[in-house]
């Protein structure tokens, strides 16, 4: 979902061309799925058309909307928590040797456990609740978010602390002026891929053990074999993560690191 | 504040030589008595003084460092002193005292009179390092609106002042470019209008121009000696280019090889522009057969 903000921004043949080839790819796709269904009874694989009458039966009665927005409440929850508890965690692991070397195996091992295992201990002590999702999207977020501020005060320059102390800064505006700007692109690049995969995971746990929201409309209509309605949610999904990404994140990355060479050009 | 300014230079450097005599393979061809009694003038208040300053480092394997020794010499108000020396000799080392990042093993340095270990006025410093260290993230302007951050002056003072400065050095019309769109000596120009920017008393100088090339270096020390003449501050600009010291420096401060200690002093009374005057010329073909004798691998 990446791939689209990753393309050189300024090159000189521009982003007409760009657009071009993914409406051509795009059609493309869509055509494959017609005529592979044309083959296939509804059930295994619906025709594009029947998908796009389900996906606009959905946004006409509300559940599409409410159910998008049930999930990203959840993903934002449990991403906003994973930043409150990484950022401090990240920057005291950091800047304490000790302290880092202790807990260091604790990030891989957090990294290597599943989002469904997540999920059923979150189940075991949560229930069929809203903090199900919540807590796996914290628990997936979080040693991402943690990783990346710790590399990224492993990252800051020397230099630029010895300037701060000949220019008798205070510990406090060191952090924030020297610190804090040094860490934000590693911060950044962490927040993000933790929120693409706590969006993923949030499916995954709303499967398993949530009574709203899209991972259970897919479960749900996958039980009923409604396969119309799970590629419905499929592609409902998805368009949500590409807005997000291309209208939001995208934006504020460039905006935030404007002062960057850009190296892709 | 009463220094030991009444000491003559040829005294306190005299015994050095002789006690450095036998480290030092051909004695130095430099006859540094007669610009030194000149110098020593007893009511010059001094920006800057080192007394007896010895200094030694741990390496990781524990072993010790001897960097300084014993190195005693003046920054008179108003001056530009070079310190000279291969690299080793400890010359950063005596900047970052004078800055008060370090404090000497043994000896002291005064700042403005006041011991640097004490109550020092910092503000009234600039520091130009090696690098421009310029923070990539902001454009020229708030890198030089930084160094003023630390007080408590408002952020639109710290903009026309910053503004102001970026003019003195030519980039007025670059205040919103950001390090890596400026060449190397604009990035120059904006480092040096960082430490100008809260009007030092003295700028201490850490070979800031070695990484420019030789156009770009000259145009630089025009730059600074026109800004001197301006404002009068003391500078101390530490380089281990003979050429670069004599032209810019009134007074330069030799030290030998690690140990650093004081080798010669002389001042250099020619008048500006110095660059490529056979009288500069020369005195930088004597100086150059002095470290001959002194040092084989220090890089001219």
């Amino acid at each position: 979902m990446r791939a689209p903000t990753d393309k050189p921004i300024k090159t000189g043949t521009g982003s007409a061309t760009i657009a071009f080839r993914r409406t051509a790819l795009l059609i493309l796709l869509i055509a494959v799925w017609w005529a592979a269904s044309l083959a296939t009874p509804v059930y295994v694989l619906p025709s594009p058309a029947r998908v796009m009458n389900r996906l606009i039966m959905l946004a006409q009665n509300g559940d599409l909307f409410t159910n998008l927005f049930t999930t990203l409440w959840r993903v934002l929850a449990g991403f906003a928590l994973a930043v409150l508890i990484g950022v401090p965690g990240g920057i005291l692991l950091g800047s304490n040797r000790a302290l880092g070397t202790f807990f260091e195996p604790v990030l891989p091992v957090m990294n290597t456990v599943s989002s469904a295992i997540w999920a059923i201990f979150a189940i075991i002590w949560f229930g069929l609740s809203p903090l199900t999702p919540i807590f796996v999207v914290l628990m997936t977020a979080l040693p991402l978010i943690i990783t990346n501020v710790w590399q990224g005060t492993q990252a800051v320059n020397a230099d630029f602390v010895e300037l701060a102390q000949t220019l008798r800064f205070s510990r406090l505006k060191t952090l924030l002026k020297i610190y804090v700007p040094s860490i934000l692109p590693y911060f950044f690049s962490g927040a993000r891929l933790a929120f693409g995969f706590g969006w993923r995971v949030s499916l995954v746990a709303e499967t398993l053990g949530a009574s709203s929201g899209v991972g259970y409309r897919l479960r749900q209509a996958s039980d009923l074999i409604q396969t119309d309605q799970v590629f419905a949610w499929t592609i409902a999904q998805i368009a949500m993560m590409v807005v997000i990404e291309i209208g939001l994140l995208a934006p504020l990355e460039r905006h935030l690191f404007r002062w960057r060479r850009d190296v892709r050009t | 504040m009463a220094l030991a300014n009444g000491t003559d230079f040829a005294l306190l450097n005299g015994p050095q030589l002789v006690e450095n005599g036998p480290r030092l393979t051909p004695a130095p061809t430099i006859d540094a008595a007669a610009p030194l009694a000149r110098h020593a003038a007893p009511d010059h208040r001094q920006a800057l003084a080192f007394r007896h300053v010895s200094k030694h480092f741990f390496r990781d394997d524990g072993s010790s460092l001897e960097v300084l020794r014993d190195v005693s010499f003046d920054v008179p108000a108003g001056s530009v002193v070079s310190i000279l020396g291969p690299s080793g000799s400890g010359k950063s080392t005596l900047l970052n005292m004078a800055a008060g990042l370090l404090a000497p093993d043994q000896g002291k340095v005064l700042v403005l009179g006041h011991e640097t270990t004490g109550a020092v006025d910092w503000s009234r410093l600039g520091y130009m390092f090696q690098d421009d260290r310029l923070l990539p993230w902001r454009q020229a302007l708030g890198n030089v609106a930084l160094a003023l951050e630390a007080g408590s002056v408002s952020r639109q003072e710290r903009r026309e002042r910053a503004q102001a400065q970026l003019a003195v050095v030519g980039l007025g019309d670059f205040g919103s470019a950001y390090p890596h769109q400026l060449s190397g000596g604009m990035r120059s120009r904006v480092a040096l209008a960082r430490s100008l920017v809260t009007e030092p008393d003295i700028l201490l100088m850490d070979e800031p121009f070695s990484r420019l090339d030789a156009q770009t270096r000259t145009s630089m020390h025009n730059e600074l000696l026109r800004i001197h003449r301006e404002r009068g501050m003391s500078i101390v600009f530490v380089t281990h280019d003979v050429e670069e010291a004599v032209i810019l420096a009134d007074h330069i401060v030799m030290l030998s090889p690690r140990p650093g200690r004081v080798h010669t002093e002389i001042d250099v009374t020619l008048p500006h522009p110095r660059l490529g005057t056979p009288d500069a010329q020369a005195l930088v073909a004597e100086l150059r057969a002095a470290i001959a004798g002194m040092s084989a691998d220090w890089v001219i």
